[in-house]
Parts: structure tokens; C-alpha cells; sequence
């Protein structure tokens, strides 16, 4: 392959010259390169012919393959081979820039409007007391901006992932990072390191998915992990909040087991519904779900319960598509939601909450209340950042931080921001959709589906469009086992948007040559 | 156990063949060149598809990519590639899905904040308001005529009118400090009135000129005037509730509620909870609407039944529904539905009302705003009740002369004489006449949702017919005005109760019919007696009050 990368490039005179190595790691590597900048030469060569092919006809070509098809048009070809030949250039024009896998202008754009947006709230944050300077929100300014410009501009450049989910999740994680600075600055700061953390684990994420061949085992692994992590809580933790989902450590503090185990889910899920193609050779995912489902249980985290089995269900359906088995498992979930409402109190307490909260203000509607007043206190532009009484909400850091965000930043805001939750699974979904392997599609999905639905019970709790129930909002809530949980996710999404990549990029050389 | 072969079943031919790819290219493909057919092939199959050529991706990474893309043009699918195609559809269905609900999430999102945003902001368990107080000088509060009702003095304490007999009048509009009347303007409309509506620029006026942010200042549509006259004219010791409206604007002219409070003592009318003083009765007064209910009766027949006029009933004082009966003090003898209306004769609508039937009624109540969850920007009104559960005729007769488990509010009343005298279009109405910022600037009200057509025209102009012959020489002679002002109007007299020993609920509901004193009242005077002899005077001199003041 290397061996006959120097002759593609001297024949397009690029400039590039790529020797070939000895040793076969070596040979790879330069192959990569070599592909990375031809990407970026050939983007820039693309431009122009791009939007003028067929409107303007006599602007001279480089390329023999744009010859042809300015010929097509002048000679026997009617418009429409004309508009196909077009087509299938912009395709290929996008199939290189997938390739490179840095984004074009829009996502600088976005990353440089992401650093500005964090570098601004900080800014402001610092110089919120008059006549002091705040300087941890300096500090935090420093250290999140270079970062997030770093992975979402760089980083792309460096190892194979996707710059657009990159730049989407920098700006989520900006935002929860701003918003906890302003309601409680200490938490803002051990989430900040907990972001720089999760960062690292991303990348070991993206790198471990985009190389691993054999999947099986590390599935089993995972597994393994995953009922264990799940049942520590059970063995050590303590009751709070009603749930029992906490783990306490010594010299790191306390983390939640069932935010990690959620990579093990949606691991297992993707392996056996991938390549085991009968029910019974999907049990082994289906059982472990269920293991997770009734540990969870037990410890009284329904919410997150709710979300595996949610997930379960969706990529089921997404890996066999059998109708009705998915539907009898819907029935069989909402026959377990009415059993849980008949089961546990505090179920029925939410859903009374939900339908008139209004009927105990003070008490058992406090919380969904307190959101609701400070969301339409905020109005459409929000009463300013830093500004408001986030404190009068309960869980104000944590289950409710999109009505402390509505209440700062306004109703607007808070509309955007859930565009960019959708826009960021949507880049999820399409990373999956450019995979070849069906256990990349159904790990992409499976992580969309993840991210999606647990933006939604917690946005649409907190709204009062369903009743509550108490999860964290991805990205943004305060807490370590959740955001690197995420961060890890995001990860696996980069881990396939890599390996696509590496594919395209080699199936590119195969087409020049 | 092939349960979950779906994809086995998948009739080959229902895909293009063999993963996309056809010996006869597409779009002549196969007429070009070799080279151009193999960028066809590529692209097509590497790229829209995205398919392993042929193999599994593991299978893939063992053989040269290049060699296979290059030569060999057809092959034979894998059942992988097959499988990631159909997961493919499904992936898209479902991320489909996923944006429907994000959807579905953003919208809801904005309809709960638009319609109850204010309802949220303005209720007493916003901490917000406590705290806002503290930060922000709260408006003045005027009436239509510019005369302060409530303001807030130098200390940053919130007072209110000099006059005894102003603050009375205008207790309940007007609410309190410390937010026991809910729906009171300065706890309602506390969003503008403590600056939750300001935007960036007009805080950061505030923030650079030094000083304390100011709230807006609100000019209510009621006039003080009329109130005061009102509350004077009310009958001595007695409850009860009148509201005066501009039928043609919405706005809400007075509205008066006995017995009153002094915001400045609320603690004496904590005390006497059993009077309730600091209910609004106009909004939040549910009683049974007696004989003005006919008036929706009378709306129902005249759009439903066809030969009315040849309708003829002879009242003997008894009419028999069910295991009960319909009574009336005295028999009014053979009378058409005219006669009937204008005498008020329970008997005849009884009878009318099993013609009827129960599902043309009760559209028609709903139609007009009974059972409707009314949200008025401007202000909180409880909502009026008809029972439209499967009536029994006996429930129904009740019903029908505005008995049994019909309730309505008095200002639920003035809005149905309202759309009568429109020609039968209802207007939403309106408290707020004007906001000014603290920097001198009119802010945008709130718009007011379009008329909302309840009756047709025709049916609306029969009923102003009738209701002028109700005041003319029926049971509400005594609301009639001299000089040329036209009254419409229906008089009620509520059961409030099974006892014959207390007193009904005395109504009246009516309007003025001349184009240049739009008004509409509805008066009720709880256990006052009849409604013609004690509404219909009340009804009477404050229209006259109206006509003087020249609202």
C-alpha cells in the first residue's frame, strides 16, 4: 500500500513525498500520513470545481476524472448524467473529507464558538463580585478553553475520530461546566478535573474500539465487571435518597457504579445481537440486561433502571426487528412500570406529582414546582448567568440543573441546547450508519440511544412532560461516574467513527490507483 | 429456534439485486468507459452503501481492499451485508423516533411556558417574588383613570390608597402585599410589576445608573370611580359579586366583591375566614346562574330546533320529569317561548330542555365557555361547570333553568351577555389597560386571543330581542334606563339551597344594547331574593353610574 502511495502522489505533483518504510508498523503509519495530507491537498484542490462544475463548463480541470465529466455534458451525455456526475462528485468530495475525519470550516467554527462561549462565561463569572477578581474562574477559563480547542481542532488531526461529535460534546460539557461554577464554584471545579478526566478515558475509549478485532472476549469481561460494579453498591453502599446506588472509596471518594455499567450494557447488547442471530443465541445479552435490571432494582434506582431496559429494547429492535417480540418486551416493561407503581410509594408520589403538583406546593411538589417557577422566571433570554435563585430548587447541581439553565440563560437557550443533545445523536447515529460491521452500527446506536434517552426523561421530567424521575442529564449534571460515563461513550462513537474512517481512507487508495 | 429470521424471510427481490449492485449499471454506467464504470461501481457501493464488498468486516481486513474494489465487479452478497442494510433502515427509523420526541419535548416545552409561564411567576410559592422584593422597587399600580391604587412608598414598603373607601373597593383587583389573594393584580401581575419581563439592556440601564431596579407600573382597566359607587350602592350586609365590562374591548370595568377587606389590616379578614372576604367573588364565586342560565337554553333552541315560533306551552305551575317535577309558584297558562322567557317560566324550559336532549345543551354550555379551563392572560378565572355526563331528564330539566350541578362565575356571566351583544362573538377579558417601564417606555400587552365565535349571528340578535323584552315588560323592569339607553337582560333567582326559608340568589345579567355605552353587568347578591326586584335596581343604577362617568 505504501509502496504505491509515492507514485499516486508525484503523479498529482501535491508536493507530498512519502518514502517508504521498512518495517510493516512503519509501512502503516506512513500510509495513514501519506492519506491524511493527500485528504487536506486534495480538499483544497476540490474546492473550487466543487460548487462550478456544472454551471460553469469552461474552467480547466487538473483532475481526468472532472475531464470526463465536463466531456459527458458537451458530447453524448443529456443534464441528467450531468447531475449524476455531479452528484457523485460531491460525494466522493465529502467521502474524502470523511476520510480525513477533521470537519471543514463549520466545525472550527463551532469549536472556536464553543471557546468563546466558555471563555466568555468565565470571564464574566471572574468579575461577577465588583471590585474582585475571581481568579479559580480564571484558572477553570485557562485550563477548559485551550482543552476543548485542543480536542475538538487538534486532536482530529492526530488520531482518527470525529470532529463535529467532538466540538458537540465540548460544548455541552462548556455549558454544564459554566452553569455549576455559577451555583457552586467548589463543584464546578472538581468538574472540571472530573471533564479533563474524561477526556483521557475517551481517548482510550476511541483508540481500544477503532483497533480491537476479537470483541468476544472483552465483551465477557465487561460483563463480568459490569454485574460486579453493579452489585457493589448492594454489598457496601448506603441509603440516600431513597436508593442505594452509591459506592463509597477511600481516597477517591464515592462513585455510582451503574453509570459505568452501562458500557458493559450496551457492549454486550452489540456482540450478541450482532453476531448471534436467533433469540436464543441473544440470551446471553438478554439475560445479562435482565441481571442489571434486577440489581438496579434492588437498589432502588429506577430511573437509571428505566434507561437500560429502554436501551435494551431499542437496539433489540434495531438488531432483528422482530415486532412482536419487541412489543411483547414494551408490554412487558410497561407491565413492570405498573407493578413498580403499585410496588413502591415513592412511584406513586411522582406520578401524582407529575399529573397536579400544584395539589402539595410545599412538600411533595416542591421540587418540580421550584423548577417550573424558575424556568419561567427566566423568561425567553433568562435572567442573566449568575444571576437568579438557583438554590431555592432542590437537586439544583444535579436533576434539575436544565431549569437553573433556563432560569441564567433563558427559555431560548434551553431550546438550543436540546437541539444540540439532537444534533449530537444524530452524529452518533450517523457515525454508526458509515460502519461496515454490525457490531459497530449496533454499539453506535445503542450509545445514541443511551445519550437520547436519558436527555429526555430528565429534560422532559423537569418540564413536567413525563413524571420525574431522577437521572442525571448527560454532560451537564454534576458528577464524575456520570460525565466520564459519557465521556467514555462518546469514545466508543469516535472508536467507530475511526474505524470507518480508516476503511474509507483505504478504499480511496484502492479507487486513485 | 428461528424465531428472529425476519430478515431471512426478506424477499430478495424486493432489494435491488445482489446488494445494489446490477450487470447493467445504472444510469448508463455501462456505456462509459471502464474506468468510469468502476468509479460508478466504487462510489455507488463503497460510499451510498458503505458495504463490505462482499464480506464481513473481519474478513475484509485480511484481503486486499484494493484488489477487490478494482476487479471483481460482481459478486455475490454476504449475509452480512444484507443484515447491516436492513439494520441500517432501522437505525434511521429509530434515530427517526428519537428527533420526534426531542421534538415533541421542545414544543411542549414552549406551550407550557407560554400559556402558564405567568400563571408559574406570579404564584405566591415563588420564592422569587419574596426575593425580588428585596432587589426591586415594585411598580405603581393605577387605575384607568391614573388614580394610584397600591405603590411602593420610599422605605420600599408597599402601600396602598389613602382613601379608605378606594381601598376597599378595590380590595380584591388589587390583592395585597403579602400575596393572600392570589389572583390579586399585585401578586398576579407581579412579573411586571417587579421587573421579571425587563430585558438585558433595560438591567443593565439599571445596573449602571446606581440604582435599584424598578418594576414596571400598571394601569388596570378598572375604573375606582365605579367601584367606590358600587360598593356604596351594594345592599347593606349582604354578599355577593358585580362585574361591569366593556363588551366591545373585554375590559374589565369593575369588578366588586362583598364583603371587602383593607389590605392594610389583612389580618382582620384572616380572622373571619367564614366571610371570605379575600375571595374574589367575580372570578372565583361558583353559583348556581337560576334563570339566567336560560339564556344558553334559549341559545341552544334557537340553533337547534326548527319550528320555535309554532313552540306553545300551556304552564300550570307543574310540570313532572322522572319521579320529580318542575314547579312554579303560579301557573302563567298557554304562552309561547317569548312569553315564557320574559316571564321567566321554569315549566317551559323544563319542557324545552327534554327536546332538547342533553348532548345539544350541554354543546351548547360548553360552547359558551361552561366546563372550559379559561386562560386569560390578563387574569385568573375559575372555571364555570356543566354536567354533561349522561343526564338523566330530570338532571337535565334542572339543568336547563340553571339548577341542580350547574355553576357559573359572575364574571363567566358577563362574558356570555358580552357575546351576545358582539352578535355572538366571544372577546377574551382584559385587566390590563397599559404597562410603562421604569424608563418611560410602553411595553407590549399581552395580545389578546381573536374573538372567538360562539353563536351565530342570527341566534344572538333573537336573544337581544328577547332580553330587551325581558327588561322592557318582563320579569327586569326595574333595570331599565330612561334617555334612550336600551337594557337587555335576564334576571335569576338561584336555589341556593333545598330550604325554601333562605332566600334564592338574586341575578341579573344583562348589557346595555346602545353603541355608545357598551356595557355588560352581571350582579349577584347571595340569598338577596329575587332578582328583579333586588339585582335588577343594583344593575340599573350602575349602569346609570357608568352612562355618567362616561367610561
Amino acid at each position: 500500500m505504501a509502496g504505491k502511495a509515492p507514485v499516486y502522489t508525484a503523479k498529482k505533483k501535491s508536493g507530498v513525498s512519502a518514502s517508504p518504510a521498512a518495517g510493516s508498523k512503519e509501512k502503516q503509519r506512513a500510509a495513514q500520513k501519506t492519506t491524511e495530507k493527500k485528504g487536506a491537498a486534495e480538499k483544497k484542490r476540490e474546492k473550487k470545481p466543487a460548487n462550478t462544475k456544472i454551471t460553469e463548463k469552461k474552467t480547466p480541470r487538473s483532475s481526468s476524472l472532472h475531464q470526463r465529466g465536463e466531456k459527458q455534458v458537451k458530447t453524448r451525455r443529456g443534464a441528467k448524467q450531468a447531475r449524476e456526475t455531479a452528484r457523485l462528485n460531491a460525494v466522493m468530495r465529502d467521502r474524502r473529507r470523511a476520510a480525513l475525519g477533521t470537519g471543514g470550516f463549520g466545525v472550527t467554527l463551532m469549536a472556536l464558538l464553543t471557546a468563546g462561549f466558555a471563555a466568555l462565561g468565565f470571564l464574566l463569572l471572574a468579575v461577577r463580585e465588583k471590585g474582585a477578581v475571581d481568579t479559580q474562574a480564571f484558572v477553570l477559563m485557562a485550563v477548559t478553553v485551550p482543552l476543548g480547542l485542543a480536542t475538538s481542532l487538534l486532536l482530529p488531526r492526530l488520531m482518527r475520530m470525529d470532529a463535529l461529535t467532538m466540538t458537540l460534546t465540548n460544548f455541552i460539557c462548556s455549558v454544564g461546566l459554566v452553569i455549576l461554577y455559577t451555583v457552586s464554584p467548589e463543584r464546578g471545579v472538581r468538574q472540571t478535573m472530573f471533564y479533563v478526566l474524561g477526556l483521557a478515558v475517551m481517548m482510550v475509549m476511541s483508540a481500544v474500539v477503532s483497533r480491537m478485532r476479537r470483541t468476544g472476549g472483552l465483551t465477557l469481561l465487561a460483563m463480568v465487571l459490569g454485574i460486579g460494579a453493579l452489585a457493589l453498591p448492594l454489598l457496601f453502599g448506603t441509603w440516600q435518597n431513597g436508593a442505594k446506588n452509591w459506592v463509597e472509596v477511600p481516597f477517591f471518594g464515592s462513585f455510582q457504579p451503574s453509570e459505568f455499567a452501562k458500557l458493559a450494557l450496551v457492549l454486550s447488547l452489540a456482540y450478541y445481537f450482532s453476531t448471534h442471530r436467533t433469540v436464543l443465541q441473544m440470551m446471553p445479552a438478554i439475560l445479562f440486561a435482565g441481571a442489571c435490571l434486577a440489581l438496579l432494582m434492588l437498589q432502588r434506582d429506577l430511573g437509571t433502571a428505566l434507561i437500560y431496559y429502554l436501551t435494551t429494547v431499542v437496539m433489540f429492535y434495531a438488531a432483528c426487528g422482530n415486532v412482536p417480540l419487541t412489543a411483547l418486551g414494551v408490554m412487558g416493561g410497561a407491565g413492570a412500570a405498573v407493578l413498580g407503581y403499585k410496588m413502591f410509594a415513592h412511584v406513586k408520589v411522582r406520578v401524582a406529582m407529575w399529573r397536579n403538583p400544584w395539589s402539595d406546593p410545599l412538600d411533595k411538589g416542591y421540587q418540580i414546582i421550584q423548577a417550573l417557577l424558575a424556568i419561567s422566571s427566566g423568561g425567553l433570554f433568562g435572567v442573566g448567568l449568575g444571576q437568579g435563585t438557583p438554590e431555592k430548587i432542590p437537586m439544583y447541581y444535579n436533576d434539575f440543573i436544565f431549569a437553573v439553565i433556563c432560569e441564567q440563560l433563558g427559555l431560548v437557550f434551553g431550546l438550543f441546547l436540546l437541539a444540540v443533545y439532537a444534533a449530537l445523536i444524530v452524529r452518533c447515529v450517523h457515525a454508526a450508519l458509515r460502519s461496515r460491521r454490525s457490531f459497530d452500527l449496533l454499539l453506535g446506536c445503542g450509545v445514541a440511544a443511551m445519550l437520547g434517552i436519558q436527555t429526555f426523561m430528565i429534560v422532559g421530567g423537569v418540564i413536567k412532560l413525563i413524571p420525574l424521575t431522577g437521572v442525571t442529564m448527560p454532560f451537564i449534571s454534576y458528577g464524575g461516574s456520570s460525565l466520564i460515563s459519557c465521556m467514555a461513550m462518546i469514545g466508543i462513537v469516535h472508536g467507530i467513527a475511526g474505524r470507518a474512517q480508516r476503511e474509507m481512507s483505504e478504499d480511496l487508495f484502492a479507487m486513485e490507483e | 429456534m428461528p424465531l428472529c429470521r425476519k430478515h431471512k424471510l426478506y424477499a430478495r427481490w424486493l432489494l435491488p439485486p445482489a446488494c445494489g449492485w446490477s450487470p447493467s449499471l445504472p444510469e448508463g454506467g455501462s456505456k462509459g468507459a471502464t474506468s468510469e464504470r468502476k468509479r460508478h461501481w466504487f462510489i455507488e457501493e463503497t460510499y451510498t452503501r458503505s458495504l463490505p464488498p462482499g464480506g464481513t468486516g473481519a474478513e475484509r481486513t485480511n484481503h486486499d481492499s484494493r484488489t477487490a474494489a478494482t476487479t471483481n465487479i460482481f459478486f455475490t452478497p454476504s449475509k452480512e451485508v444484507i443484515i447491516i442494510k436492513v439494520i441500517r433502515r432501522r437505525i434511521r427509523l429509530l434515530t427517526a423516533l428519537m428527533l420526534a420526541l426531542f421534538t415533541a419535548m421542545g414544543a411542549y416545552f414552549c406551550y407550557s411556558v407560554y400559556f402558564y409561564g405567568g400563571r408559574w411567576i406570579s404564584n405566591p410559592y415563588n420564592p422569587r417574588i419574596t426575593s425580588q422584593k428585596q432587589s426591586v422597587i415594585m411598580g405603581t399600580l393605577t387605575d384607568r383613570d391614573g388614580t394610584v391604587l397600591a405603590y411602593t412608598d420610599a422605605n420600599g414598603a408597599r402601600r396602598y390608597s389613602n382613601s379608605r373607601d378606594t381601598r376597599l373597593a378595590v380590595c380584591q383587583v388589587v390583592g395585597d402585599s403579602g400575596g393572600k389573594v392570589s389572583t390579586g393584580a399585585d401578586t398576579f401581575h407581579a412579573q411586571y410589576l417587579l421587573g421579571f419581563k425587563s430585558n438585558v439592556f433595560e438591567r443593565v440601564a439599571d445596573a449602571f445608573s446606581g440604582t435599584l431596579q424598578r418594576g414596571d407600573n400598571v394601569q388596570l382597566t378598572v375604573s375606582e370611580r365605579l367601584s367606590r359607587y358600587i360598593s356604596e350602592q351594594f345592599p347593606e350586609g349582604k354578599r355577593g359579586a358585580v362585574v361591569v365590562m366593556n363588551y366591545k374591548t373585554g375590559e374589565i370595568l369593575s369588578m366588586v366583591s362583598m364583603p371587602q377587606f383593607d389590605p392594610t389590616h389583612v389580618d382582620e379578614a384572616l380572622d373571619d375566614e367564614e366571610a371570605g372576604a379575600l375571595v374574589n367573588r367575580c372570578t372565583q364565586g361558583m353559583y348556581p346562574p337560576g334563570s339566567t342560565f336560560k339564556i344558553v337554553t334559549m341559545a341552544a333552541a334557537l340553533e337547534n330546533l326548527p319550528d320555535l315560533d309554532d313552540f306553545a306551552f300551556d304552564c300550570t305551575g307543574y310540570y313532572p320529569v322522572g319521579h320529580y317535577s318542575v314547579t312554579e309558584s303560579s301557573g302563567h297558562g298557554v304562552q309561547s317561548l317569548s312569553d315564557a322567557f320574559a316571564h321567566s317560566c321554569n315549566t317551559t324550559f323544563a319542557a324545552l330542555s327534554q327536546e332538547l336532549g342533553y348532548e345539544m345543551l350541554g354543546d351548547m354550555a360548553q360552547k359558551l365557555g361552561f366546563n372550559e379551563n379559561f386562560l386569560f392572560n390578563d387574569l385568573i378565572v375559575y372555571n364555570s361547570s356543566y354536567p354533561i355526563d349522561d343526564l338523566s331528564p330530570e338532571d337535565l330539566a334542572w339543568s336547563s333553568i340553571g339548577q341542580g350541578r350547574v355553576l357559573a362565575t359572575p364574571l363567566h356571566m358577563t362574558l356570555i351577555a358580552s357575546a351576545i351583544a358582539n352578535g355572538g362573538v366571544m372577546n377574551e377579558p382584559r385587566l390590563l389597560r397599559s404597562i410603562t417601564t421604569a424608563q418611560n417606555a410602553q411595553r407590549t400587552l399581552p395580545a389578546a386571543a381573536t374573538g372567538k365565535r360562539v353563536m351565530k349571528a342570527e341566534t344572538a340578535q333573537r336573544l337581544e330581542k328577547e332580553m330587551i323584552r325581558v327588561v322592557k315588560s318582563g320579569t327586569g323592569t326595574r333595570a331599565a334606563l330612561s334617555n334612550g339607553y336600551v337594557v337587555a337582560g335576564k334576571t335569576g333567582s338561584a336555589e341556593a339551597s333545598n330550604d325554601k326559608s333562605i332566600e334564592t340568589h338574586a341575578w341579573f345579567v344583562g348589557y346595555i344594547t346602545n353603541d355608545n355605552a357598551p356595557y355588560a353587568i352581571s350582579v349577584v347578591v347571595e340569598n338577596g331574593g329575587a332578582g328583579g326586584s333586588v339585582a335588577a335596581p343594583l344593575a340599573r343604577k350602575t349602569l346609570q353610574k357608568a352612562i355618567n362617568i362616561g367610561l
